[in-house]
């Protein structure tokens, strides 16, 4: 039994699961650092409880907070979402013991797959190929840094150094030449130990010209695993995805089939449980290469949501309830966009951005469905990930959604942080994004020199008038312009004192 | 209406004219909206709605799928000099910092490390030059704009 849920987590995943679960009726809990006081998702939930601390360390990856929380709350499930401690064994260990409902696998099953290593083997028992690469266990800086430099010869180049314990790009290094190995692992070590807590490292292969292409995996308790199709997420710029479908373009019947029963075979292999994702890289003959699992929900999890029409989050949340999954015979259906709306300067080599949301009007209308944690007013900060909103469309055919994306980032209106909007609108009219022959390495090769916008000189001059009535008209007093409201419409104002204009 | 603002171009001057309810500019005209967006209406028959907000002293503009930002530069102002790009792109953590007051460095030579958001930045150096100073130690934060370090350039 599950009755009420602590969301270990923050932001735009934050706010996902725990509307899942005001729908499914289950009483929610959230948790914040103190710089979230005004966020969405604390809003969302039906509690929220403060923690204590400044960094990270010290409040989403605290556990012995979380816990406490919990225990005073009297939450009888953890959903994780995904970063923070999802991926932590240790802490899905401490929640089971806890008497605490674990939303997600178990601490084996974390193990077993969040250890790369581990992964490899398992998955190459299970007969499933896998990518040349080689764990580095040495904890010692100068050991690690030789191992490093020993493996590299057997791996061979070019080479991608990755987080042993981590994700999201954090810790990820693609290293060309053996001159640059060095720097890059000392470099990819420290953000991996920034961002985790570990600073272990894991080299492999890096296949050129391949797609990354992934596995929605769902298992309950009462002997069922089941795929739910592939999503295709090459677009990377520094290792993380911006743009992501379901299904893949170029898919085929018969690869879909085998991929589906290599991930449903990973899963099994290690008794999972609750909602994850196998990741493959496919090469352009149809080979593929099992590249790891993760053992969580999954950033994009949308678009495999829109054309199966299965609520995944609510699954997992039936699933920890000891439940049998609610997904009947599947089929997939029309398909599904998602773009991820980052507030970073595409231009200035993805840097990211801070600033205050002066005005954030999303598109509306048919097929759309966005997912954000942000709404307009609130302010961007440098202390967490970039990524503001996840813009999703579906509509029956791949050449329908694409047309709808394009719409729906032309409508997308975001002033007073720099956001790439423009960038992923240009993504949509890439020949390779129109093809649906994109490869990992497409935003690299498309831009080599980095990315600049292409601004018709109207439209600029447009811009420029716009700003210029702006100033004159003294416009500024009319729209939201800085985050505490001060130069909003002119102080408090009396609605008796406006009714009393209005109708004397 | 006299104004002046910073594009990627650089200073741009912007004069606008009001008759009746239409703001001009050359042969492009400008509407106000009751929601404070203004209808544009193109020389080239093109027309759409701007959204504009101002943060500081810059103005924000949404049109027709581009979102600009410009500096608005108060009349008289003068503009600052170019550092040379050793500043601050973000508020953040100086993790490294590695060369020292002497040393000679090389264009592109990586000088300090920065993390910002959980990522890495490298501060590079833009010429050749020598270091003349070096304003922050690792572990310490920065603000967005501080000067990072100075150096002279080479004269090749």
């Amino acid at each position: 039994m599950v009755s009420k849920v602590l969301v270990a987590n923050r932001g735009e995943i934050a706010c996902r699961i725990l509307r899942a679960c005001s729908e499914a009726g289950l009483a929610s809990v959230a948790v914040y650092a103190e710089n979230d006081t005004t966020s969405l998702f604390v809003e969302l939930a039906d509690e929220s409880v403060m923690l204590h601390g400044d960094t990270i360390a010290e409040t989403y990856l605290d556990q012995h907070q979380i816990l406490a929380v919990a225990a005073e709350t009297g939450a009888d499930a953890i959903h994780p979402g995904f970063g923070f401690l999802s991926e932590r064994a240790d802490f899905a260990r401490a929640v089971t013991a806890a008497g605490i409902q674990w939303v997600g696998p178990s601490a084996n099953a974390i193990e077993k797959m969040g250890d790369k290593m581990t992964a490899r083997i398992t998955m190459r028992d299970a007969g499933v190929p896998v990518i040349p690469g080689e764990e580095i266990e040495s904890i010692d800086e100068d050991e690690a840094l030789a191992a490093i430099q020993q493996a590299s010869t057997r791996v061979g180049y070019p080479l991608l150094l990755k987080a042993s314990s981590g994700g999201g790009g954090k810790g990820m290094r693609a290293v060309e030449h053996p001159d640059e190995l060095l720097d890059a692992a000392r470099s990819a070590r420290r953000e991996a130990l920034a961002a985790f807590g570990d600073g272990r490292v894991y080299l492999e292969r890096l296949l050129t010209g391949s797609k990354h292409v992934e596995i929605q995996v769902l298992a309950d308790r009462h002997g069922r695993t089941i795929h739910l199709g592939e999503r295709e997420c090459s677009v990377q710029r520094r290792h993380q995805k911006v743009f992501e479908e379901a299904p893949c373009a170029t898919m085929t019947e018969e690869i879909r089939a085998a991929m589906g029963k290599a991930a449903v075979a990973a899963a099994m292999a290690v008794n999972y449980e609750g909602a994850g994702t196998v990741e493959f890289l496919l090469a352009p003959n149809g080979e593929f290469f099992f590249l790891e699992m993760n053992t969580r929900i999954q950033v994009e999890h949308p678009v495999t949501e829109l054309v199966t029409g299965v609520d995944i989050v609510r699954e997992q949340l039936r699933i920890a309830a000891g439940e049998p999954m609610s997904c009947g015979e599947l089929q997939i259906r029309g398909h599904a966009i998602e773009v991820r709306l980052y507030a970073e300067d595409a231009s200035n080599n993805f840097l990211p951005a801070i600033g205050p949301l002066a005005v954030f009007i999303p598109p509306e209308g048919p097929g759309i469905r966005l997912d954000t944690g942000v709404r307009q007013g609130d302010e961007v900060t440098p202390n967490y990930d970039p990524m503001l909103a996840k813009l999703i469309v579906w509509a029956p055919s791949r050449e329908e959604a694409l047309q709808r994306m394009r719409r729906s980032l032309d409508e997308f209106v975001v002033l007073g942080t720099t956001t790439n909007l423009r960038f992923l609108r240009e993504l949509c009219d890439v020949s390779d994004v129109i093809e649906g022959t994109t490869d990992t390495t497409m935003i690299d090769r498309l831009w080599p020199q980095g990315w600049t916008p292409s601004v018709p000189l109207h439209i600029e001059d447009a811009a420029l008038m716009a700003a210029a009535v702006g100033e004159s008209a003294g416009l500024h007093r009319l729209t939201t312009s800085s985050p505490n409201g001060s130069d909003g419409p002119s102080g408090p104002v009396s609605p008796f004192a406006t009714l009393n204009r209005r109708y004397p | 209406m006299h104004h002046q603002f910073n594009s990627p171009d650089g200073p741009v001057d912007v004069t606008v004219t009001k008759q009746g309810d239409e703001w001009i500019l050359g042969e492009h005209k400008a509407v106000r909206e009751r929601d404070g967006r203004l209808k544009i209406h193109l020389a080239n028959g093109e027309s759409g709605f701007a959204t504009v907000a101002k943060v500081a002293d810059h103005w924000w503009v949404h049109f027709s799928g581009h979102t600009f930002n410009f500096e608005r530069i108060e009349p008289g102002a003068t503009q600052g000099g170019n550092d040379g790009g050793l500043t601050a792109p973000m508020p953040g953590k100086v993790l490294d910092v590695l060369v020292e007051v002497g040393q000679s460095v090389e264009t592109g030579q990586t000088l300090m490390i920065l993390e910002a958001m959980k990522m890495e930045h490298r501060i590079l150096a833009a010429a050749s030059g020598t270091v003349t100073d070096v304003y922050f130690s690792a572990g310490e934060q920065v603000q967005q704009g501080s000067a990072l370090l100075a150096m002279t350039e080479h004269e090749d």
